[in-house]
């Protein structure tokens, strides 16, 4: 089973870390991205540039609507994601509580819904 | 029907009222599906009162009635309409996996691997209680919803959510590995006092206590404190603090099913607490280092009504 492990942090937190701090970050989360890989629970994982530049699309009525910044005005901020395989939920708790960004922000574990083997959500059970 | 077949259906009953919710924990860990594990429960006692009268009553009922209800939960997966992929093989499985009856008493285990699972940290926790009263102590839900002040719907509510989160996230059938088991150990310890507390003062039913869940926690609290491998101060100290409030549970009481205050009369009734300890054993599971709150309580209240 795969999970999506979104990184939220704020990022006036981050702003406010020092060269050497975020450096350090970085490396560590690139030396737990390789201790996953390893395990066999890494699928994919990447850090995000800042909302600033993020755009949230809209499609209604066939028209495209696109407005500038991230879906929510939320204090904390998704800036990257790691999708793991994982056999159950709490494989997947395990491994995403060494994500080092943890330490500064939150992780919120999501189960990947495998569109080709499940029906959708709503209309099951 | 006959005299013979009148014994067999209160047999049944009988077996129904202790043995369904421990058959539903194991059926649930061979299943991984509440709403499968519990029509399965359904089922194998229905095809349990159309044999036993012909056949007898099985030396082993629970595990005749966990067998019949695999079967008949294969027969729901095959039947089902809308058949998967993923029921395919899961059903496959289930026919090809021989439950040991020899191994019987490891089912035991199953209540508890089914409390860690309602009292999951990512269910919610008035989802987790809910969860765990519907399913390990068999309460209905308009019982749940009298001791949350709440309404039945809003509960029904609550446990079909819960459910469907254990489904969807993969939330596993087992009891935490030891590196967990201690952060996980407070909400389970939680959940059994409220079991107690719902035996000590029963919301519904004629009388006042229900000795079946009162004795359900002080099993759960035994089983549990076993697993641990160190001694946990709070989970003896819960474990004490419900032997003891037990010891009084027959003086509780008077003939006619009346309450006797503490103060009205006898403390204890003799001969009805054999297996209760006295103050030096209830001491043993008391440790001395660490401070517990229910050991506290368990002081409190030992130093109350001794």
């Amino acid at each position: 089973m795969k999970y999506l492990c979104l990184v939220y942090t704020e990022e006036a937190k981050l702003a406010v870390l020092s060269d050497q701090e975020f450096e350090q970050l970085d490396a560590d989360s690139l030396a737990y991205d390789n201790e996953m890989r390893e395990a066999g629970h890494f699928v994919v994982a990447h850090a995000l540039q800042s909302v600033d530049s993020a755009t949230t699309l809209r499609v209604r009525k066939n028209k495209l609507s696109a407005t500038d910044g991230p879906f929510a005005e939320t204090k904390e901020q998704l800036c990257g994601f790691v999708l793991i395989a994982a056999k159950d939920l709490n494989e997947a708790i395990r491994v995403a509580s060494k994500i080092p960004s943890a330490r500064v922000g939150s992780v919120e574990v999501r189960p990947v819904r495998e569109l080709a083997e499940h029906e959708p959500w709503d209309k099951r059970g | 029907m006959s005299e013979a077949g009148d014994t067999i259906s209160q047999r049944v009953e009988e077996i129904y009222r202790t043995e369904s919710r421990r058959v539903l924990a194991t059926l649930i860990r061979l299943l991984g599906d509440f709403d499968l594990a519990e029509e399965a429960l359904q089922n194998a006692f229905a095809a349990a009162v159309a044999a036993w009268p012909r056949d007898g009553v099985p030396q082993n009922p629970r595990a005749w009635l966990v067998s019949a209800g695999r079967f008949k939960a294969v027969d729901t997966l095959r039947r089902r309409a809308r058949f998967n992929a993923v029921e395919r093989e899961l059903a496959n499985s289930l026919e090809n996996t021989a439950v040991d009856e020899a191994a019987l008493p490891e089912l035991e285990d199953d209540r508890l691997r089914l409390i860690f699972v309602c009292c999951h940290p990512a269910l919610p926790p008035d989802a987790q209680i809910a969860l765990t009263l519907r399913e390990v102590c068999g309460l209905r839900t308009e019982e749940i919803a009298r001791a949350f002040l709440t309404t039945a719907p809003t509960v029904a509510q609550r446990i079909v959510r819960a459910k469907s989160k254990i489904r969807d996230a993969k939330i596993p059938y087992e009891v935490p590995v030891l590196a967990e088991l201690h952060e996980r150990l407070e909400i389970v310890l939680h959940v059994i006092y409220l079991i107690f507390n719902e035996g000590y003062s029963a919301s519904s039913g004629e009388g006042l206590t229900r000795s079946d869940l009162t004795l359900e926690a002080i099993r759960l609290a035994r089983l549990l404190a076993a697993l641990l491998p160190q001694p946990d101060s709070e989970a003896t100290g819960l474990l004490a603090l419900m032997l003891l409030q037990q010891s009084r549970q027959a003086a509780r009481t008077s003939a006619d099913g009346e309450l006797v205050l503490l103060w009205c009369g006898r403390r204890w009734l003799r001969g009805t607490s054999a297996r209760i300890p006295c103050r030096p054993r209830l001491r043993r599971f008391m440790p001395k280092r660490q401070t517990a709150r229910r050991r506290i309580g368990a002081r409190l209240r030992g130093s109350t009504i001794c």
